[in-house]
């Protein structure tokens, strides 16, 4: 395990940007009642009858009140009414180029939420980042999430095929202008490397032409994954792209993360199987802490909170 | 102003006429009762207060137009777009709080469009203000734009809930928030416009609209009549689509934080 990970750090190029990602002041806090407000307009649908016209005037959450409020949830600050719940707190931590992260912890730490997090999409978080030494604040949230892309863990695809489905980004006007408006020449990759690509994570059996819907659920992970990695992100966030998978395929989705890597991309996953060999660097995500582990202490936490989450009945799902 | 009262009375509606319509739409809501379709009392509601506000509209255009004033004929236009916010934000279900600027904004627009183009320009009526023409027509334009976009509203927000990964998904990969709300506000300014736009296509073949056959029956010239109806329909067709588009642009960011995340709490 350890040896096919040396042989491929050995392999790589050192023309990497040492500091790739550096993340300072990571925080996150939910409002605790989110649950329960998306159930408000629904139940209030029986509610007595007294003002028929104002059907659609279904009491509505506290928090709807318009952008005003936001700024307060942005910033973690506690909500009057429902509270907040911190999920992590002033976390701090930098990637390199080349890096092959694995982020563990038991289930319910937060690691998806992490991921959210440094990729600018999760509304409840807030962190101080820089990327290739130019601060978030310097470029459009849609510039950051596409050099710092955020592969979600339920797969979706939308245009009437495969090809279709993997150009999206590409139509795209982060793909087009840079944010001073300028063109920018990021061209959609051809046939040949769509069809090379999905060969080498097992896909050879879906035609370019095949509608996305008919596919399997580890096939549209796949395709997801390679949707991704085409648009050549700076760090690539990968949210359980193996889950569903079986173990040869798995491997071959770790294979080209890994290739990924080596071509100077940081890769930070979230995984729910055995360890593959491949993270150079393993982090544990706990009780809102994020701890760096040794490489035998990694692999102790892991197999300890598997089997917790196995016998929580949410096991990963092989 | 003197044909206009000549015409209001070919066929006369009496206290009977009223009271026998009353008990057929009674006679539906028992039917609806028997069959717990459940739609009775809302139906008993939505038409004693369409009486009322029918009969109220009456008696204030009466007077209106009896006051001849541009002044309070706008006045009683600036009500009608008041209220027509209200219904808007009630009709249109599970949209956010917050919305009314942005329709007073739709609905201003398409009021002030239809005055100054149709108005002043298609009919041109002798005084330039005057009521019979001006608060009517905007009585049917704002009754379809009110319709559309709260339609159009509460498709948006419905829509947007549906397709929440799939947002997710494109914003994940740098799309802004327009690029990411775009299907939906396709898919709501189309399902606002189906009235529309059907009304438009069967109008005059199995549909005689009501202004056309209001007319007709008051004993206008149904040519005329024809004519004004299209003007009517389509003008108010093309406002409508206006205010969908207007509307959409002007609410689809409210899904979106300042930092162009998704609002998963709406």
């Amino acid at each position: 395990m350890n040896d096919r990970r040396h042989r491929r750090m050995t392999g790589m190029t050192t023309t990497t940007t040492p500091c790739l990602l550096e993340a300072e002041r990571v925080t996150c806090a939910v409002p605790q009642a989110a649950s329960a407000e998306h159930a408000a307009p629904s139940t209030s649908r029986h509610a007595s009858f007294r003002w028929p016209w104002k059907r659609g005037a279904a009491p509505k959450s506290a928090d709807q009140s318009g952008q005003s409020d936001q700024s307060d949830r942005m910033t973690g600050s506690a909500q009057s009414a429902s509270g907040t719940k911190t999920i992590f707190h002033d976390l701090s931590f930098t990637v390199r180029g080349g890096d092959v992260v694995d982020l563990i912890g038991p289930s319910g730490s937060g690691k998806s939420t992490l991921l959210t997090t440094l990729a600018q999409l999760n509304p409840h978080a807030t962190a101080t980042m820089r990327l290739d030494g130019t601060d978030a604040g310097g470029m459009t949230p849609e510039r950051w999430r596409r050099l710092v892309a955020y592969l979600p863990q339920r797969p979706t695809l939308i245009g009437e095929t495969v090809r279709d489905a993997i150009l999206l980004p590409f139509t795209l006007k982060v793909h087009q202008k840079d944010d001073q408006g300028n063109p920018v020449n990021e061209p959609a990759p051809g046939e040949d490397t769509i069809r090379r690509t999905l060969d080498r994570v097992g896909c050879g059996d879906i035609e370019l032409d095949r509608s996305p819907q008919d596919l399997s659920v580890g096939q549209q992970a796949r395709v997801c994954m390679l949707r991704t990695l085409l648009t050549r992100p700076r760090v690539m966030l990968a949210d359980e792209v193996d889950a569903g998978l079986d173990d040869e395929n798995a491997d071959k989705v770790g294979e080209i993360l890994a290739y990924a890597a080596g071509e100077g991309m940081a890769i930070i996953r979230v995984r729910h199987r055995p360890a593959d060999g491949r993270a150079t660097r393993t982090w544990r995500l706990a009780d809102g802490a994020l701890t760096e582990l040794e490489a035998h202490e990694a692999h102790r936490h892991e197999q300890a909170d598997r089997a917790a989450m196995d016998a929580e009945g949410k096991g990963d799902q092989l | 102003m003197s044909d206009l009262t000549a015409n209001t009375g070919v066929y006369p509606i009496d206290l009977w006429g009223l009271a026998i319509t009353v008990a057929l739409v009674a006679v539906s809501a028992g039917l609806s009762w028997i069959m717990r379709l459940g739609v009775e009392r809302r139906m008993l509601w939505a038409t004693m207060r369409s009486l009322a506000q029918l009969l109220a509209m009456g008696y204030v255009i009466k007077y209106v137009i009896l006051w001849n004033n541009p002044w309070i004929c706008f006045a009683l236009i600036a009500v009608m777009i008041l209220a027509a916010i209200q219904i808007t934000l009630t009709r249109a279900s599970n949209i956010p709080k917050g919305l009314a600027p942005q329709v007073l904004l739709t609905l201003a627009v398409c009021v002030v469009l239809q005055i100054s183009v149709v108005i002043e320009l298609i009919v041109r009526p002798h005084p330039w203000y005057a009521p019979a023409v001006l608060v009517t027509m905007t009585g049917m334009l704002l009754g379809n734009v009110v319709a559309a976009t709260a339609v159009a509203m509460s498709r948006f927000f419905s829509d947007m809930k549906a397709r929440r990964y799939e947002v997710e998904m494109m914003l994940a990969l740098g799309a802004t928030p327009f690029e990411a709300a775009k299907p939906s506000i396709s898919a709501s300014v189309k399902m606002g416009m189906i009235p529309t736009i059907s009304q438009l296509a069967s109008s005059g073949i199995v549909l005689i609209p009501g202004m056309m056959a209001g007319q007709v029956i008051a004993g206008a010239d149904p040519i005329m009549a024809g004519k004004y109806q299209f003007v009517v329909l389509a003008v108010i067709s093309a406002l409508t689509l206006i205010a969908d588009s207007l509307i959409m642009i002007l609410v689809y960011r409210t899904s979106f934080t300042d930092r162009d995340q998704y609002r998963a709490d709406l």
